[in-house]
């Protein structure tokens, strides 16, 4: 088969998540400025942090910190919610309470000797990044003063000494500072002169002035080894940004130039640039900009605090805030797709991501919310698919919920028949292997309310679509399984498949589309309803919908107008319909993580406040096991007199599940029918009793009653057991298939009392499965 | 082969054979792995015991670590 993923897809799928992609202040900064962190740092109440910040990007901060007119203010997403940021007021609070703080690395030298004529803003700039690539470097100024125009400010808005700082740093980095350019006017032919005596000419247009106009991508004078750049802009307004942007820039292509690669490739980046950011508001309250008590002062320490702590930290993770899988791995889809990506490339050592890979739901809810559909539960589960593939799919996760659905489709609990009476069906229930599990009871009202009501002949099918297959990435499991289903339903004369399970009818409608299906929910709001009779809830119920149905709008408006047939107030949760939950059974995660799969189930339940409705039984069971009162819709349409209040019924746990499957195949052969089941195992009588804790620890290890009875049978017919004379209990083991269970219990007369049970994957040497 | 040990003290007693267990060497696997631990042993017919806490703790985390192998 394909492989999951090779580069290109991964290159591909990191580009559609975008939590990576700038800050929108970032990207309006010409020198992209990382005035994230900034902020972060002053709000922390480290300065010296955001001085660092600064020092990596900004070529002399403690002028640039002052100065600077801070176009990324316009930019700031606080701008939507109050007021922007006072990022310049900031940088000024930042720089004038810190020395540097990092000394950026100078490369060895080199060749290619470069003069910037013109010691301006942008000059100064050019000359330290050249420097600091290892060029030797000549700032050639007419008085031998640098600064250009910045000199002319009052000391207040800029001190003297930072110039003198700034001479310093250009001498450190190795740029020659010579006095003696030509006076303003006759740069022409100076700058002529230099070209030839140089490899590469800066002209700072601060300073200095040139005919010709300077390429606004590269800043190269026409084709020859002359860049300009800096000055006023066309609008003769003097930006201290601009100023570093063109120093830089032009920097960077002489360096190209001197390198003799192309001046303009892939410089899309450079100043000012888009950004795919989404960062999302809604909720956060507007907060106005915070103005220093003396505005000549400046901020106080107190002051910059509280400003810098409007700053939202604009990033996306409008997936990760909703989805309990990725808060618990701590990834966003693009980090989770490169940790796939490196999982499924190793040869030889631990696959640590194996847990991650299958933890996850699949419930796509991620995809819906991202704005590029990232398809983070494609990519989980065509991987799983490739490691079982390729023999690396750990036998654990998964082995449980496939033996569960091989119970479904076994001798025990499968079922396929016409409507007594009739040969042909214009109709098949197939109420699914989790609701015949959960509501036997409910899966015969159904039945027989469709047959009373449906003409034509209503065959019904117990079993299972094979999705716990898919999921597990077992596709040839998986497709045996829906062969199988598709083989009965033509034998069966192709009827209209109505399915109560929103999983199945996801299965059936990405894999057997051929079917003509339809869902119970959408067909019973077509008919008369019966007249309710059962319990009714107090008060409106919060209605979940599963994640399975997150496509099938149609679907889910047919719930809700059932609701209203059946005059049940509902509440609409924040995070239902098309952005709904999973419950942490989807894609099997809560046998891959059980905790995880808690709190998923948790998360679901507190999306609203008050007791629940489902309409898929694994919803409803696992919100109930979450602790949330939670009835099934079916429990109202088709409840009677007498029933117990289903908001009140617990999660019936694995072995219940089992055996309600395997009963509800009895009793509808027996009633329907009049058929003799296949007869039960010898052990299948034996009485157990099992305190309620105990059961749920059994539950909990995913050992079934099946298994305690399996143990004791073998225990009884071996005679191989161990006794504790002090207790008087008995503790056998047995192994099936591939796990062994062992017990602890004792024989009283009315039934086996059982006290533990717990298992082990690793083989005894007796054992020979 | 290294062998570790996991032997503790135990009240459980062979039901067929009548013996207290003994610590004795034996092999388990895994996927392909093989490892020698001491575990307590009927003496008399070899029924291993492996107890709750060694099913639940360190047998489980190298379950895990095989599978991610």
């Amino acid at each position: 088969m394909q492989p999951a993923m090779d580069q290109t897809q991964l290159r591909e799928l990191e580009s559609r998540c975008i939590q990576e992609e700038q800050p929108f202040c970032t990207a309006a900064c010409p020198i992209h400025v990382d005035v994230r962190a900034f902020m972060a740092a002053l709000a922390k109440d480290d300065v010296r942090e955001a001085r660092k910040i600064l020092d990596r990007t900004m070529p002399f901060p403690e002028i640039v910190g002052r100065l600077c007119d801070a176009p990324c203010r316009h930019a700031c997403k606080r701008g939507e919610i109050g007021d922007p940021l006072a990022v310049g007021r900031l940088e000024q609070f930042c720089v004038s309470r810190t020395g540097p703080m990092l000394k950026l690395p100078k490369l060895p030298a080199k060749g290619g000797r470069v003069a910037v004529l013109g010691a301006g803003l942008s000059g100064m700039t050019a000359a330290l990044d050249l420097a600091r690539k290892g060029r030797p470097t000549a700032l050639i100024t007419p008085d031998g003063e640098i600064g250009g125009r910045l000199r002319l400010l009052p000391d207040t808005d800029l001190p003297g000494e930072t110039l003198v700082q700034a001479r310093k740093l250009l001498e450190g980095y190795g740029v020659t500072i010579i006095a003696g350019g030509p006076p303003d006017g006759a740069i022409g032919a100076t700058a002529a002169r230099l070209a030839g005596e140089y490899d590469a000419v800066y002209c700072d247009l601060d300073s200095v002035e040139l005919a010709g106009v300077p390429d606004p991508l590269t800043l190269a004078v026409g084709a020859g080894n002359c860049f300009a750049g800096g000055g006023p802009g066309a609008d003769d307004n003097f930006s201290v940004i601009k100023q570093v942007e063109d120093g830089r820039r032009a920097a960077l292509s002489i360096e190209r130039f001197l390198q003799k690669v192309s001046l303009s490739a892939q410089r899309d980046r450079e100043g000012s640039c888009a950004t795919r950011m989404v960062t999302v508001i809604d909720r956060i309250p507007p907060a106005a900009e915070i103005r220093p008590a003396d505005p000549a002062g400046g901020y106080t320490p107190a002051e910059a605090l509280a400003e810098a702590g409007r700053c939202i930290q604009c990033e996306c993770m409008e997936c990760v805030k909703q989805c309990a899988y990725l808060r618990e791995y701590k990834e966003y889809p693009k980090t989770l797709v490169r940790k796939i990506y490196n999982n499924l490339a190793i040869v030889q050592g631990t696959r640590s991501a194996n847990k991650t890979i299958n933890a996850c739901s699949l419930c796509g809810q991620c995809t819906v919310i991202c704005p590029h559909d990232f398809p983070v539960a494609e990519v989980c589960r065509s991987t799983r698919r490739e490691m079982v593939a390729t023999g690396h799919m750990p036998p654990s996760p998964h082995d449980f919920a496939l033996e569960d659905m091989r119970f479904s489709l076994g001798e025990d609990c499968r079922l396929g028949r016409h409507q007594p009476g009739h040969a042909t069906s214009r109709f098949l229930f197939y109420p699914g292997c989790q609701l015949a599990g959960s509501s036997p009871e409910l899966v015969i009202r159904a039945y027989e309310f469709l047959v009373a009501r449906l003409e034509g002949g209503v065959g019904l099918i117990l079993g299972c679509c094979g999705i716990p297959a898919h999921w597990a990435g077992q596709h040839a499991l998986f497709t045996e399984t829906l062969d199988e289903l598709r083989a009965e339903v033509d034998r069966m004369g192709r009827p209209t498949v109505i399915a109560a399970c929103s999983s199945c009818l996801a299965i059936f409608g990405e894999q057997a589309p051929e079917l003509n299906v339809t869902s119970l929910w959408e067909l019973l709001d077509g008919l008369e309803l019966p007249e309710h009779q059962g319990p009714r809830p107090p008060a409106a119920l919060v209605l979940h919908d599963p994640c399975t149905a997150r496509h099938r709008p149609d679907l889910r408006a047919s719930v809700r107008s059932l609701c209203a047939k059946l005059d049940l107030a509902v509440i609409e949760p924040e995070f239902g319909g098309e952005l709904t939950d999973c419950c942490g059974y989807g894609g099997l995660m809560q046998f891959a993580n059980r905790p995880l799969g808690e709190k998923a189930a948790r998360v679901k339940a507190e999306r609203g406040s008050g007791d629940g409705l489902a309409y898929c039984a694994m919803c409803r069971d696992n919100l109930a096991a979450a602790g949330r009162p939670v009835a099934h819709l079916l429990d109202y349409l088709f409840g009677r007199a007498g029933d117990p209040d289903p908001l009140a019924r617990a999660n019936p746990g694995f072995s219940v599940r089992h055996e309600n499957r395997a009963r509800l195949k009895q009793r509808l052969l027996a009633r329907l029918w009049q058929e003799e089941s296949v007869p039960m195992p010898a052990h299948a009588a034996m009485r157990l009793a099992i305190a309620p804790e105990v059961a749920a620890l059994l539950d909990c290890r995913l050992i079934l009653e099946e298994d305690v009875r399996q143990v004791i049978a073998h225990a009884e017919s071996s005679g191989r057991y161990l006794v504790d004379p002090g207790t008087g209990h008995w503790l056998a083991s047995f192994r099936p298939v591939r796990v062994t269970y062992w017990i602890e219990y004792e024989p009283t007369d009315a039934a086996y009392r059982i006290y533990n049970g717990y298992s082990h994957r690793m083989r005894l040497p007796e054992e020979t499965p | 082969m290294t062998s570790f040990s996991f032997v503790e003290t135990t009240a459980w007693q062979c039901a067929g054979c009548k013996l207290p267990l003994q610590p004795a060497e034996v092999k388990v696997s895994y996927l392909n792995s093989v490892f020698n631990v001491e575990l307590m042993v009927c003496p008399g017919c070899g029924f291993v015991l492996v107890p709750e806490s060694l099913a639940t703790g360190k047998m489980l985390a190298v379950e895990q670590l095989l599978e991610d192998k």
